[in-house]
Parts: C-alpha cells; sequence; structure tokens
C-alpha cells in the first residue's frame, strides 16, 4: 500500500473498535498449507490472543488470491483488509491495543532488529526447504500447493510459484546456498534466539509482544510439520529454552480453548 | 592474503558497501591484507566483488569473509559475550531487510542520481566496453532485487514500493540511532563486526554527492551516526596514521585483561567468605587484631 493509503486505513482503523466478526484467511489446513505460511499465520493468531482480541480463522482454498499483498494471512475487520503481521500490528495499534507500549527505544530496535532476524533467516530458510529443495518440493510442496486445483492448472501454478521462489533466492544470494549451509543458518539463528531468550519467559521479561508472538509461530511450525527430514525439527530441539518457550505460549494462549 | 574490491572515492576507501565492510573489518582485526582494486579491469565484470583470496581459496560475500578471519584468529568480537553476538545478528538482518532496499535504490534506481552520479563513476572506473556494461547490470540487478523481495504481486512496478522502501530506511537509521546514543561504537570502546557493517551501509550514503536524497538529509540529522562514521574514517583510515599500531597488542591485553578480571573476581569472592567467616557468631576473634602492632613495627624499621 503507499503510505497515503495507509494512512487513511489508520484513520479508519481509530474510528471502530475490533467487531466480533473479525476472520483471519489462510488456505486450506489439512491438504493445501505449507510450512512458511502456516507459520505466518500462526503467528498472527498468536499475536491477536496476545492482545486479547478475537478472530475467527476460516481457510480458503484462494485465499492467497484473495489478500491485498499475496501473502498469507490476511484479516478482514470491519470493511478493511490487512495483511500480514507488521500491517496487522500497526492495524491494531491503531485501534489501541498494542502489546509494545511499554518499551523504551532501544528495547524497540532490539525487539524490530530480532523480527528482521526471523524474516530474514528463519522464513527465507522455511521457503528455501519447501521449494528450492527438489525432493521437499516434488513430495511435498508442489502436491500439497496444487491440491485444490485440477490438471493441469494443478501443475501450472505449481511450477509457477516454485520458478517465482526460486527467482527470489536467486535476488537475496541464497540460490547458491547448500541444504546443509541452510541448516546451519538455521541453527545459528536458533541460538542467537536462544541466547537473547536466557531463562525469561518471554524475550522482553513479563510481556509477551510481537516478538514473542512472531517467534513461537514459526518454531511451533517447524516442530510440528512433517518434512522429508526431521533434521530441521532437531535444530531447534536442541535449544530447551526455545522448546519451553513454545510449550509455554501453546498452554497460555491456545489450550484455555479446549478446557473451557 | 590479497582482497579485490572496488576502489575508494568521496573520502572512502571504497565506494562499494560489501567492499567497505570487508575493508572496515579487516582494520578492526587487524588483519593485514592487500588491497588490489578491481577498477580499470576485466574483473569488473568477471569477478564477485569483494574477494578474499588466502593461498589456495577464494572467499566472496561480507558474511563469509568475516567468518574466514575469525577462524583465522582474526576476531573483531573477541570480546562480547553471548548475547551481544546475537545482538549483532539480528542488526545486520536488520539492515540488509530495512536498509539495502532503500540504498539500492537511491544509487542505482533513482533516474537523477545513477545519471549523474552513479553510472558515470563506474563507467569511468570500468575499461572499454565494459563501460557499457557494468552500470547497468548492476543497474538491473538492483531493480530486480528490490522488485522481488519487497514488490508485491502482482503489481511489480517501483512506484508502489518507493514509499514504503524509503520510510522502512528512515526508521532503520532512527533506531540504529536509538542504539547507538552517545557512545563511540556499538559495543563498547572498541568496534566490532556491527560497526563493520553498519559503517558498510551507511558510509557511502553520509559522503557521496547525491544530488537528490532526502534519505541522504534524513541521515545527515542523525549527528551520532555521522560521528560515528567520522570516528572511523579518521582512526582507521586517515593516511596519516596508516594502522592503528596498538590494535594486535590491544588484543593479546584483552586475554590478559580478561584473565585479571576472573583472578580479581576470584580473590574477591575469597576475600567475602573470609570476611563472612570472621563476622559469624561462632568464631568470635580469639586474638586481638594484629594489624596495629604490625604497623607499629613497620614505622619503627627505616632508619
Amino acid at each position: 500500500m503507499s503510505l497515503a493509503a495507509e494512512a487513511f486505513v489508520s484513520q479508519m482503523a481509530a474510528a471502530e473498535p475490533w467487531p466480533e466478526t473479525a476472520t483471519l484467511y489462510q488456505p486450506l489446513k489439512e491438504d493445501q498449507i505449507l510450512l512458511s505460511d502456516c507459520a505466518s499465520s500462526l503467528a498472527v493468531q498468536a499475536y491477536l490472543r496476545m492482545c486479547g482480541l478475537p478472530v475467527q480463522v476460516v481457510c480458503r482454498a484462494n485465499a492467497e488470491y484473495m489478500s491485498p499483498s499475496g501473502k498469507i494471512p490476511f484479516i478482514h475487520v470491519g470493511n478493511q483488509v490487512v495483511s500480514e503481521l507488521s500491517p496487522i500490528v500497526q492495524f491494531t495499534k491503531a485501534k489501541g491495543h498494542s502489546l509494545s507500549d511499554g518499551l523504551d527505544d532501544v528495547q524497540r530496535a532490539e525487539m524490530k532488529a530480532y523480527m528482521e532476524l526471523v524474516n530474514n533467516m528463519l522464513l527465507t530458510a522455511e521457503l528455501y526447504i519447501q521449494w528450492c529443495d527438489d525432493a521437499t518440493a516434488a513430495e511435498i510442496s508442489r502436491p500439497r500447493y496444487s491440491s485444490p486445483y485440477s490438471w493441469p492448472l494443478s501443475n501450472i501454478l505449481a511450477y509457477q510459484k516454485q520458478w517465482e521462489v526460486r527467482r527470489k533466492m536467486n535476488a537475496v544470494g541464497w540460490g547458491g546456498k547448500t541444504l546443509e549451509q541452510v541448516y546451519e543458518d538455521v541453527s545459528q539463528c536458533c541460538q542467537a534466539l536462544s541466547q537473547r531468550l536466557g531463562t525469561q519467559p518471554y524475550f522482553f521479561n513479563k510481556q509477551p509482544t510481537e516478538l514473542d508472538a512472531l517467534v513461537f509461530g514459526h518454531l511451533f511450525t517447524i516442530l510440528t510439520t512433517r518434512l522429508t527430514s526431521t533434521e530441521l525439527a532437531e535444530k531447534i530441539k536442541s535449544y530447551s529454552n526455545l522448546l519451553s518457550f513454545c510449550r509455554r505460549i501453546e498452554q497460555t494462549y491456545f489450550e484455555d480453548k479446549s478446557s473451557s | 592474503m590479497e582482497l579485490r574490491c572496488w576502489g575508494g572515492d568521496w573520502g572512502l576507501p571504497s565506494v562499494h558497501t560489501e567492499s567497505l565492510i570487508v575493508l572496515a573489518y579487516t582494520k578492526f582485526a587487524g588483519a593485514k591484507v592487500t588491497v588490489s582494486p578491481v577498477d580499470w579491469t576485466w574483473k569488473t565484470l568477471t569477478a564477485t566483488v569483494p574477494e578474499l583470496l588466502c593461498g589456495d581459496s577464494a572467499v566472496q560475500e561480507p558474511t563469509p569473509i568475516v567468518n574466514f578471519l575469525r577462524k583465522q584468529r582474526f576476531n573483531a568480537d573477541f570480546e562480547l559475550s553471548a548475547r551481544q553476538g546475537a545482538d549483532t545478528m539480528a542488526y545486520i538482518a536488520l539492515l540488509e531487510e530495512k536498509l539495502r532496499p532503500a540504498l539500492l535504490h537511491t544509487f542505482w534506481v533513482d533516474a537523477e542520481n545513477y545519471a549523474n552520479l552513479t553510472r558515470p563513476w563506474f563507467a569511468s572506473r570500468s575499461p572499454f566496453p565494459l563501460n557499457f556494461l557494468v552500470p547497468p547490470r548492476h543497474a538491473n540487478i538492483a531493480l530486480s532485487r528490490i522488485l522481488l523481495t519487497k514488490g508485491e504481486a502482482p503489481l511489480h512496478r517501483i512506484t508502489e514500493v518507493e514509499g514504503k522502501i524509503y520510510s522502512d530506511a528512515k526508521e532503520c537509521l532512527n533506531l540504529l540511532s536509538y542504539r547507538l546514543g552517545t557512545e563511540n561504537y556499538f559495543f563498547g570502546n572498541s568496534p566490532t563486526s556491527l560497526d563493520a557493517f553498519v559503517f558498510g551501509f551507511v558510509a557511502p550514503l553520509y559522503k557521496a554527492g547525491l544530488p537528490s536524497s532526502p534519505l541522504q538529509s534524513h541521515l545527515r540529522q542523525l549527528d551520532n551516526v555521522t560521528r560515528f562514521c567520522d570516528n572511523i574514517l579518521a582512526v582507521y583510515f586517515s593516511s596519516d596514521h596508516p594502522c592503528p599500531p596498538a590494535l594486535v597488542q590491544e588484543t593479546m591485553d584483552a586475554n590478559l585483561q580478561k584473565l585479571t578480571q576472573l583472578v580479581n573476581k576470584e580473590s574477591n569472592l575469597i576475600e567475602k567468605m573470609d570476611d563472612n567467616l570472621r563476622s559469624s557468631p561462632q568464631h568470635k576473634p580469639h586474638r586481638p587484631d594484629p594489624k596495629p602492632s604490625l604497623a607499629s613495627e613497620k614505622s619503627s624499621t627505616p632508619a
């Protein structure tokens, strides 16, 4: 969105409170959704639950095409549609709900830096493993991505998406990396997150912030998704404080639904 | 060790961000490298710059080069704690995601800057006929990188993303300014790899004579960041002092310092334990304090 449109949306957002009918759209959970999209969607869901904002999750096969930026997930609130975590955080801030108000400038700089670390390393690694690794792409990504469509559209869409992602990987310099190097990068990223988290319950001590939601989304999805090899999940499991962090957020924000 | 990189201008040892990062890191870590600029050679087209040649191995790209130098024991991050190392990774990611697209746009995509500054500079430093090939190639790579990473499908037009990448870059510069505060470097009193990365990204934007750049004017308002760049240039790249002589000594002293700190901590602990033991109720001092008598003895010895 251009800056003027963003400012307009913020103003409209500030006018109304959060409605009960807010919905979050993502691809079909059982058959279609892929690792990276599932991670992003879970991060947004965790963030909204941390803010205490109710949202219904709706699965649609064409969610990617409905989204204004082409990225999953997006939320439909009132008469506005916002996609991706950062714009959603700004949108909820305009409505008066924010998790990072208590941070000072240096802490906010740190939080944004770590969010970019997750986006730069973890998300890119997920995309690489899904689409640039031939085994995973052939066995999991292409079949799942094209499952709602019939032949020959399924083939065309799957290969188009793979081509797009490979172009992007080449542009950011990940095209020449091997799978082992990618796993090594993920391991270093997890080490950095683990050292930053230390023994605290959340990244900025007592209160969760959008960084916690983002890290939870990615780590939880990697731990619970079946891929061709378990090496990615093993990298994360070697950091026990990250595992307990995921478990804690899952228990606090996601399991009360099943008990009530 | 030989380092191939783009040459310098505008008061900088190199105008190319990645080359500048590596040059700064070699100075900070005290690594002796011979700098061979690729200007006016065919390597402007064929080589990936920067490139570090050491014996048989050739390493490209700033992060692998920094890792390679660390393995060769040229480590500027020696004194950082684990958490500061994690912060380094995070801030480098911030620079890559938020600042790099805007820098690429300012130098290579913005029509006025490209026509008046970037293309003439790179064309003048490339041999004929490469001066027709090298600048457009870089410009295309820059444009495709911006569109692929920041462009919103399906409208891959540069005008849509311009506003966003510049506001992201300004925010990134502000965040760096908050983090730097009033210090000389990001972590304490000696520069680390993060300082090298920030210097490599920010210095060309600061020093280049760009005809039109709101981002440059924004940067010039951030006094501590500009002071940071000037300080590094004066200390490490000034032609009067080719290399700070105390650098190698400093790393050895750092080891000694750490050891001394550990020993001091241990002796402090032992002193505390001793005090606790003395002041505990079961061990009332059953002999008078011998110190006054020692002092009186000492005062009597000098003739």
